[in-house]
């Protein structure tokens, strides 16, 4: 079943060209990895895609409904994290559900113990169960973005959209969080779409990839749909030399088990 | 100074071409030294046309500056340096040890201090060994004997009224600042509160203060809540400047969660400002204490009143006594917001009292060594 739907997508800023006549449909439950240069539009599309940013032209249909605004079922993971460094880890997560309740509500955390219930799980699935009273500024970066995904998670969301969550981690943490967002959104089949620039971690995480060159979109396929020579195309001028492992070097991680269980 | 800066600053690309010539004339020959050459002298040029613009500006300043103490009667003054010496022998009374050698009395000052009762009331608190306070007494001993400000004398007043008069402020100061802010009330709306609070600004507190007498009365009454007025127009200005520097990705994130208007200013928007907000409360508590002692003078009441009646009466030695009080106060407020503030920053791990207390003298002596 198609879950999200975008149709001839343009956007422009003044002269900029950030996105031109994007199209492509995903069904649920699909790990879509976006590849593409820094400025190659990978940003405006999630941007697009989370309702935060509007069309130039073009239209984005997530369940069969427009996007407009945003809204609770599609939830966002930012590369600067963007979580709320003066309250706790365990409060930051319950900040994911506020839509669920009144203004007083979530400013004096009554939510009902399910909701909180539900923020701990999330806390929980992120690995960070253990550190949920800990001050969000206090942590590191891995632990933030982790902390951004249980955010996410408590939303309770149909898709995940995580605009280069791992841009700014070290390489271990990165790791982890892509573990992580993978994790969480096998077990509640979430329709994920992650922007990446690694094309190693890409490959290793990623169960289909659309590739953007200059706002357009240059690659649209599954894993073993994508070779070298489409990862020069994405990547234009730059020198893909060792960007590019091949798949019988990481048959461990067991990925390529998941493209049955989406379908 | 800003004379000489640009000269300052001129000597050192000049320095650094000819570094970099002899660098380069021992691996290359001399054709580019010439756009060195050029560099060098527009930059010459450009320092050149810079010192003349300030020196511009700062005839322009000082012109600026005769023009105003022309105004302010400053190049022609009315001034009496006996009298004011006179005056000054008294606000320093000095008397002779063995006839010769001239201490500054400060037995004078402590005395006037301790009879005013400025710093310190003896009257409160006595009866709190009375334990249990008798039924009837209730508010008597929870105001009178429980009296945190009033076991302070005059200076307590004082600080009551910067104390109130912030608490009092603070909630208006945060409705109004944070509904003045661009980010929450679209632009020509948010003026109607900025409007409001720079209206309110224009108002000193002291003028405040005489227009709530009519209300309330000559008294600390009516200074405290022209202190609260004063605190909204100038704290809920301080809430609009520190909302307008907030990022927008903390505001997106809570965007995309669904959350309503009121949520997404919460969460999104006030809790990255909430530390500085309680830090700037605290500076403007410091002031508003300060203002305390301001409105005192008009007949409010505490320090500020003991200050001009004694003027009045010529007891310059008391007047003295009397700022040697706001002094102590001030200082004290000062210390004690600063403190706070710099704890309220630090991502520290928190200490306890105990710790506080007893760890005292060893982080002196750390400070002290570094």
């Amino acid at each position: 079943m198609t879950q999200i739907e975008l149709d001839g997508i343009t956007k422009t800023y003044g002269e900029t060209v950030a996105l031109e006549d994007v199209s492509f449909e995903v069904p649920r439950g699909e790990f879509v990895v976006i590849l593409g240069v820094s400025g190659s539009g990978k940003s405006t599309l999630l941007r697009i895609l989370s309702g935060l940013t509007e069309p130039s032209a073009g239209e984005a249909f997530i369940e069969g409904t427009k996007v407009i605004e945003p809204r609770p079922e599609v939830a966002m993971i930012f590369q600067q994290h963007n979580i709320i460094g003066d309250l706790s880890a365990y409060s930051n997560a319950l900040a994911g559900g506020v839509d669920r309740s009144g203004f007083f509500t979530s400013v004096f955390q009554l939510q009902d113990q399910e909701e909180k219930l539900r923020a701990l799980d999330a806390l929980d699935t992120v690995g960070l169960l253990e550190e949920a009273k800990q001050k969000a500024r206090s942590m590191s970066g891995g632990q933030q973005q982790r902390v951004g995904i249980a955010r996410a998670l408590v939303q309770q969301p149909k898709v995940l959209l995580a605009d280069e969550p791992v841009a700014s981690l070290d390489p271990g943490s990165a790791q982890d969080v892509m573990r992580y967002l993978r994790q969480a959104s096998e077990d509640r089949n979430l329709t994920t779409f992650s922007s990446l620039h690694q094309v190693n971690t890409a490959r290793k995480f990623g169960e289909r990839f659309i590739g953007l060159r200059d706002g357009k979109k240059v690659f649209d396929g599954y894993r073993d749909e994508l070779t070298i020579d489409d990862v020069d195309d994405i990547y234009g001028d730059i020198d893909t030399e060792g960007m590019f492992v091949t798949d019988s070097g990481e048959t461990t991680n067991g990925t390529g088990t998941t493209t049955t269980t989406t379908s | 100074m800003t004379t000489e800066n640009p000269e300052g600053e001129s000597s050192e690309p000049s320095s650094d071409s000819v570094r970099f010539k002899t660098d380069k004339e021992s691996s290359s020959s001399h054709d580019d030294s010439d756009p060195i050459r050029d560099q060098f002298d527009s930059i010459k040029k450009m320092r050149r046309r810079r010192a003349v613009g300030w020196l511009a500006l700062i005839t322009f300043i000082a012109f600026i500056g005769l023009q105003s103490a022309s105004a302010t009667g400053l190049l022609n003054p009315d001034a009496r340096i006996g009298t004011f010496l006179e005056s000054l022998g008294q606000f320093f009374p000095v008397t002779l040890h063995f006839g010769i050698i001239p201490f500054l009395n400060l037995g004078q000052y402590a005395d006037f201090i301790v009879q005013m009762n400025l710093l310190y009331d003896p009257e409160i608190g006595g009866l709190i060994f009375q334990w249990p306070p008798s039924p009837g007494d209730i508010y008597a001993f929870f105001f009178q004997e429980l009296g945190m400000f009033q076991i302070f004398g005059e200076a307590g007043v004082t600080l009551g009224m910067g104390f109130l008069g912030t608490l009092l402020g603070f909630p208006f100061a945060l409705i109004f600042g944070t509904l003045g802010s661009e980010r929450v009330t679209p632009f020509p709306f948010n003026f109607i509160f900025r409007g409001t609070m720079s209206f309110i600004r224009a108002i000193p507190a002291i003028i405040w203060t005489l227009i709530f007498i009519p209300f309330f009365g000559l008294g600390p009454t009516s200074a405290a809540i022209a202190i609260a007025f004063d605190t909204i127009g100038n704290l809920g200005r301080l809430f609009v400047d520190e909302l307008e520097e907030i990022e927008d990705g903390p505001i997106e994130a809570m965007q995309t969660t669904g959350a309503n208007k009121p949520q997404v200013v919460f969460f999104g928007m006030l809790s990255q400002v909430k530390t500085s907000f309680i830090a700037w409360t605290l500076y403007i508590f410091e002031i508003n204490v300060r203002i305390g002692v301001t409105v005192g003078v008009v007949g409010a009441g505490g320090l500020g009143y003991i200050v001009v009646a004694q003027q009045n009466l010529l007891r310059f030695t008391n007047m003295m006594a009397t700022l040697i009080a706001i002094f102590i106060l001030i200082i004290s407020v000062e210390l004690f917001s600063q403190r706070l503030r710099s704890r309220l920053r630090s991502d520290e791990e928190r200490m306890g009292i105990w710790e506080l207390i007893t760890g005292f003298p060893e982080r002196m002596a750390e400070s002290a060594l570094k």
